[in-house]
């Protein structure tokens, strides 16, 4: 029992892992205004780009492709949807189906049409000291990639950021009001575009994730809607750093659940604990507080009447 | 040029093809309120907004304590002692009122230290507020406070507010100006954007009149006689206001409410136990504080409130202006034809006559004078005493039995304003009944046959008595 139950929670730590990192950049990125909706594509650019950097130089090469592919690709989506002021939800879209194409064929160009299975290093769990022999947990949280434990620092850095600096003070009353903090002397175009390319760093980092401590190589489509799911991740977690990274824990557990009940096949369809976070996600946009937590000025564009 | 804490010269500004400002100079005195008066569209807001670094002159330089100035943002205006609260407020309503006034500045960012300082602020400029509370929950004169010492916490010494007497009532209003004064000591000046000519005689040392962009009168307050300055703001001397006689209407109740209690949005009840009725053929005034209930009460007559309990009986077709006329009455983007149809868009069925639809529009422009370019003209190409007119007489088309009509002169400068008050009354003296709410009691006074003013939710009757209502409105009577 106590294996299976070590094995559940290792399982859910790892599925968390990816999403945990996207949903923490599309939080960020929400939190100043913007919804990201082209997510999906800087994880599946960042896969990507952490395949060919692992091929040609390692896993650490891996990582920093990983990070400056999904940053690539949140740029052009922040200079078409914050500098240009094009609809958010249509570029969001248009960026990842453009990333996911995009992807496809550079990966056969660069890896032959074959699309042979590549064989690249990948990172292997990094156990902390101590932490990692805690009975049943141990295993589970502290002997994990290394990608994992910065998944799990940032989301207290982000809080911090948030609510007990000055810079992240205005980067919430952008997302609240952008006029306010242009009337407060602040920069609200460039806080968004800081809050994007941030996005796109955390949805590569997601990426290379995928490929480099879970599946070992590089598939078409295989950010499988990860970032959509971040999405909903982020509303679960009531756009609140701690909140995020729980809800992505829940997510991963009800993955890690399905995977058990497949295994043991019982009378429940497995399918039922793959849509029960969704379910949850839609109880919490419409319970409670409604209105309160989601900031106010997501999705609209700014006023620039300074030129 | 040292005693001149702001110094504008030679400012110019086009949008587009429009002259926003055609060479205005301005030089404000430290230890005085200048006042800058002057008709929508003549410029006040353009200029201080430039002041103020939120726009870019096309020309012209800004001088502040003695020094020439560039303002890429409101942040190099700041640093450079010039602070503006602007008319409609730049807040965050979500967040505290702790968190809005250090918002974009350099302070310490810890919880309790941005507490201590705003309250040590609002105790040092006599501005009270709670520095826990949520934006979103105070009233609209706790805000401007709020405004005001966001501005403060940066040690402004030019402090500019654009009309900031317009959104309260009268009693805080006065209360505003005479803390103006007391800010305005020797190192500082307040600039105050107004229309209003008994806000310079209350507070201004001196003034400058705008009209079309252009500097049109400046000089000290008291050397300038009432007659001159609007003059000056007007072009031309302008026709007296007709008194309305009051009469006793004729015609039967065709609005009647009974201990109506109304709740808002959010369940929390704003009018208590209300009885009145109205008359066909009189126009009945409503005077309230914010939050008092008016708010509420003008939707329910209006028919976009149900009563929460009580009867309210309301005429079968009524006709409703609300306050915000372009959010909440227009389709800023669409043109007259289609902003014409949103009338009754609910009650018809079936297929859009467009000729008659525009046929009906263009009759409209041409009935009210209203200023467009023709029946397809977009809404937002029009000025907003057109776009008011526009909405009344789409309210009043159809011959309604009952106008409702919340601050319909609001935003509108003197001339648009009495256009749109003597066409109410012409409807009174045709039979129908009219309903405005209004900030401003003058307005009530010149225009009603009744007055009903709310208070914590209770509506009462009141003489035509500018200082019983006054003290009604707050609570004081």
């Amino acid at each position: 029992m106590e294996t299976l139950l070590t094995a559940f929670l290792a399982s859910t730590v790892r599925t968390a892992t990816p999403l945990a990192l996207a949903s923490l950049g599309e939080g960020m990125c929400e939190r100043a205004g913007v919804i990201n909706l082209g997510m999906e594509g800087t994880i599946i650019a960042g896969a990507f780009g952490a395949a060919v950097g692992a091929a040609a130089g390692g896993t650490v090469l891996g990582i920093a492709g990983g990070a400056l592919a999904g940053l690539v690709v949140s740029c052009v989506f922040g200079i078409f949807a914050i500098w240009l002021r094009t609809d958010q939800i249509i570029t969001g879209t248009a960026v990842t189906l453009g990333a996911l194409g995009l992807t496809s064929a550079l990966y056969r160009v660069t890896f032959g049409t074959q699309g042979v299975a590549l064989s690249i290093p990948t990172l292997a769990p990094l156990p902390l000291p101590l932490l990692s022999s805690i009975p049943v947990l141990g295993s589970a949280f502290f002997s994990q990639p290394v990608l994992t434990y910065i998944a799990f620092v940032l989301a207290p850095v982000c809080s911090w950021f948030l609510f007990r600096t000055r810079t992240g003070l205005i980067w919430r009353a952008t997302g609240e009001s952008p006029e306010a903090v242009r009337s407060a002397g602040g920069r609200p175009v460039q806080v968004q575009l800081l809050a994007t390319s941030l996005s796109g760093l955390l949805g590569g980092l997601a990426g290379a994730c995928l490929v480099l401590s879970q599946v070992g190589t590089f598939a078409d489509g295989m950010s499988a809607g990860r970032g959509f799911i971040a999405i909903a991740v982020v509303a679960l977690g009531r756009w609140h750093p701690s909140g995020i990274l729980a809800a992505s824990l829940l997510f991963g557990g009800s993955s890690a659940l399905q995977y058990l009940f497949q295994a043991a096949a019982t009378a429940i369809p497995y399918q039922v604990f793959l849509a029960l976070p969704y379910m949850m996600a839609l109880v919490v946009l419409t319970s409670g507080r409604r209105g309160h937590a989601a900031p106010a000025a997501l999705g609209g564009k700014l006023e620039n009447s300074l030129s | 040029m040292s005693d001149r804490l702001l110094d504008l010269r030679n400012v110019q500004k086009r949008f587009g093809s429009v002259v926003a400002l055609d060479g205005v100079s301005l030089q404000v005195a430290s230890g005085s309120v200048h006042a800058l008066l002057g008709e929508n569209g003549a410029g006040k807001t353009t200029l201080m907004r430039i002041a103020y670094g939120l726009t870019r002159p096309d020309l012209g330089r800004i001088g502040v304590g003695g020094t020439w100035r560039h303002f890429r943002s409101p942040m190099d205006a700041l640093d450079a002692g010039v602070g503006m609260v602007q008319q409609h407020f730049s807040l965050v309503p979500s967040m505290t009122v702790a968190e809005n006034v250090v918002l974009g500045t350099r302070l310490p960012f810890r919880p309790t230290v941005i507490r201590r300082i705003v309250l040590e602020l609002a105790e040092k400029t006599g501005l009270p507020v709670d520095p826990d509370a949520r934006v979103e929950t105070l009233s609209i004169g706790a805000q401007q406070r709020v405004e005001i010492l966001k501005v403060l916490v940066r040690d402004a010494r030019v402090l500019i507010l654009d009309e900031p007497t317009a959104v309260l009532p009268p009693q805080q209003g006065r209360e505003l100006l005479s803390w103006v004064r007391n800010f305005c000591t020797e190192d500082r000046a307040v600039v105050l954007i107004t229309h209003k000519l008994e806000d310079v005689r209350a507070v201004a040392d001196a003034v400058t009149v705008l009209r079309g962009g252009r500097c049109i009168l400046t000089g000290k307050t008291y050397d300038i006689p009432d007659d001159t300055l609007v003059g000056a703001m007007l072009g031309a001397p302008l026709e007296p206001v007709e008194r309305v006689v009051r009469h006793a209407p004729s015609g039967p109740p065709i609005l009647q409410a009974k201990d109506v209690t109304l709740r808002d949005a959010r369940g929390i009840v704003r009018i208590r136990n209300a009885d009145f009725s109205v008359r066909a053929g009189e126009v009945i005034g409503v005077a309230g504080v914010e939050g008092s209930g008016h708010r509420e009460l003008l939707r329910a007559v209006a028919g976009r409130l149900k009563p929460f309990s009580g009867s309210l009986v309301l005429p079968q077709r009524v006709g409703y202006v609300p306050e915000d006329r372009q959010n909440d009455a227009l389709l800023a983007s669409l043109d007259l034809r289609q902003n014409l149809l949103l009338h009754d868009a609910a009650r018809r069925r079936g297929f859009l006559r467009w000729k008659s639809v525009e046929r009906s529009a263009e009759s409209l422009i041409s009935a009210f004078d209203i200023h467009a370019s023709g029946p397809r003209a977009a809404v937002d190409t029009l000025s907003g005493g057109n776009q008011q007119r526009f909405v009344l007489a789409r309210e009043i088309s159809d011959r309604p039995d009952l106008l409702v009509a919340a601050n319909p002169t609001r935003g509108l400068d003197v001339r648009a304003a009495q256009y749109v008050l003597e066409l109410l009354g012409k409807l009174r003296d045709d039979g129908m009944a009219v309903i405005i709410q209004s900030n401003d009691i003058d307005e009530l006074l010149e225009t009603c046959d009744r007055i009903l003013v709310t208070h914590a939710g209770r509506v009462r009757e009141a003489r035509p008595d500018r200082d019983l209502i006054g003290r009604i409105m707050v609570g004081a009577a």
